[in-house]
């Protein structure tokens, strides 16, 4: 690999040195209590991630996102992709989706523990309505952008109507998809948060804010940094699985935009 | 030179092909009309009602100027437009819809990005039911013959526009259907490499046999691989003239283009077209 190959590779990391750094400067100038250095907040993230109650809480946390992502993708692609090529179920869903998109899901977070509880049900089902509307979205503009002549060539092929579904509009429709489903994980993990902080219960988000209740300032960044690593690692993961499935619609040469 | 003037009702008179055994019909095609919904309550009238047989085995080309219903015409034959009116028939059977007896070329290609050129053109294959690795085999030698051996791992987006089009010929070809509905395959290609495709196509027609139906803005390129050139006028869609082109094969372009014959071809139909813009 030539310096230059070796130097685009490490460049997230430089980055991420490069904003510890400016943190650590800012923190020591400013010296406030409420806001620890990053060498103390790295400090404190061994003492998080070693005690058994705050690890169980934060795969607790993962559990429940995985839950309402993987639900959200079986529930989301199929419609998108009706929606895509059935002018009738768009005709249906488009107002509908119209209406919730704009509305930031944790605001119905209350409502839903009104009648749903505290509980797992209620947080999977945010994160679920999160996540649902970008890959609907995605899904939906990916089956309407496929060819006809390509279905054409299919039907010409003997392929059934649900076959050709399945076998040239969900591939077809894949990197468009693939792009819905990365905006998805993303804000799993912030509805995921975000509910937690709400319905105060378990998880990463209410370890976060019982710190901050109880002033352990070092806990809160250090879970920031727990929670934001986990995004890291969820993205970069992620684009690994996408670029495999998709090689074939990806354009030379394209600017990296994650850590893989 | 023998310029056949048929109106669009006298299908019956065509006969068979000179230089080949006395043709069933392949395609019938009786009082088709095709009208599409504009905005509002308006509707176009792309078809009006065209009567046409073509033979078995035949190379046949529509021709005519952009908006005159050629590429309507090929679509209802392939059974992915249902006429308005009138019946299209394939071997004696009304067509309903696409099936493998006729498969299409289109001019954009429409190949599957996902699948590499082997795999696309296994697909149709594949999907036929086919064992794997007898369409393994066929897939091969299809892309020998169209002169793509060396790129079956190849993805489309990794191909030129002559490469692509040599793929979707194979992937066509290779499900074996009985009519091959070409539809504009080599308008988005550059000069030199339309003129080595239609060679290549005619050699393949020459092995194959295949009834063809292809559609062109071309006066020349369909003079030059026709038995029988359509010429259609538009507004609304209908057959002005039907052209046999009797000129023998196997064809060589460089002779051709010296052949008087052929250069008459060219002018006399060209004038046909021409014609038909001054009622506009």
């Amino acid at each position: 690999m030539t310096v230059r190959g070796v130097l685009k590779t490490l460049s997230p990391l430089f980055a991420c040195i490069g904003l510890l750094c400016v943190w650590q400067i800012a923190s020591l100038r400013l010296d406030t209590e409420s806001f620890p250095t990053a060498l103390e907040s790295i400090k404190a993230i061994p003492s998080i991630l070693g005690d058994k109650g705050s690890l169980l809480n934060i795969l607790d946390s993962i559990r429940r996102m995985t839950i309402g992502l993987v639900l959200a993708v079986m529930f989301a692609i199929p419609l998108g992709l009706l929606m895509g090529r059935i002018k009738a179920v768009a005709a249906f869903f488009n107002p509908l989706m119209m209406i919730i998109y704009p509305v930031p899901k944790a605001a119905l977070m209350p409502i839903i523990m009104l009648w749903m509880g505290v509980g797992d049900v209620s947080k999977i089902l945010v994160i679920f309505l999160g996540v649902s509307l970008p890959i609907i979205y995605h899904a939906f503009q990916g089956s309407k952008a496929v060819e006809e002549k390509m279905l054409w060539s299919g039907a010409a092929m003997g392929m059934s109507a649900p076959m050709r579904m399945l076998r040239i509009v969900l591939p077809a429709a894949l990197p468009e998809i693939l792009t819905g489903c990365r905006t998805g994980l993303v804000l799993a993990l912030i509805t995921m948060i975000t509910s937690e902080m709400i319905a105060r219960q378990s998880g990463a988000g209410n370890i976060l804010f019982n710190s901050l209740d109880m002033a352990q300032y070092d806990t809160v960044f250090a879970m920031i940094l727990i929670i934001g690593a986990m995004g890291i690692i969820f993205d970069a993961a992620f684009e690994k699985l996408r670029l495999s499935l998709v090689r074939w619609s990806q354009p030379r040469d394209d600017m990296p935009l994650s850590f893989t | 030179m023998q310029v056949v003037s048929l109106r669009s009702d006298a299908h019956a008179e065509s006969e068979p092909l000179s230089g080949r055994k006395p043709a069933s019909a392949m395609i019938e095609i009786d009082h088709v009309s095709q009208r599409f919904q504009t905005s509002g309550k308006q509707s176009h009238l792309a078809l009006s009602d065209i009567n046409l047989t073509i033979e078995d085995g035949a190379f046949v080309s529509i021709l005519g100027p952009s908006g005159c219903g050629k590429s309507t015409l090929l679509y209802i034959v392939g059974g992915f437009v249902q006429p308005t009116d009138g019946v299209a028939k394939v071997k004696g059977k009304a067509i309903t819809g696409p099936g493998p007896d006729r498969g299409p070329v289109f001019q954009e290609f429409a190949l599957f990005p996902w699948k590499n050129v082997l795999g696309n053109v296994m697909y149709g294959m594949r999907q036929q039911g086919m064992k794997k690795s007898e369409a393994d085999a066929r897939g091969r030698k299809l892309l020998e013959m169209v002169g793509l051996k060396g790129y079956e791992n190849f993805y489309p987006k990794e191909l030129s526009g002559g490469m692509k089009q040599r793929v979707a010929i194979a992937r066509t070809l290779a499900y074996d259907p009985a009519v091959l509905l070409m539809d504009e395959p080599f308008g988005a290609l550059d000069a030199h490499t339309r003129t080595r495709l239609q060679n290549d196509l005619l050699d393949i027609w020459d092995t194959q046999r295949k009834t063809v139906l292809f559609v062109t803005h071309s006066v020349e390129e369909a003079v030059y691989l026709s038995d029988k050139v359509i010429v259609m006028s538009r507004s609304p869609g209908s057959i002005k003239e039907i052209v046999d082109i009797d000129l023998p094969r196997p064809r060589k372009r460089a002779d051709l283009l010296l052949d008087a014959r052929f250069q008459k071809y060219i002018v006399d139909i060209e004038k046909m077209i021409d014609d038909g813009k001054d009622h506009l």
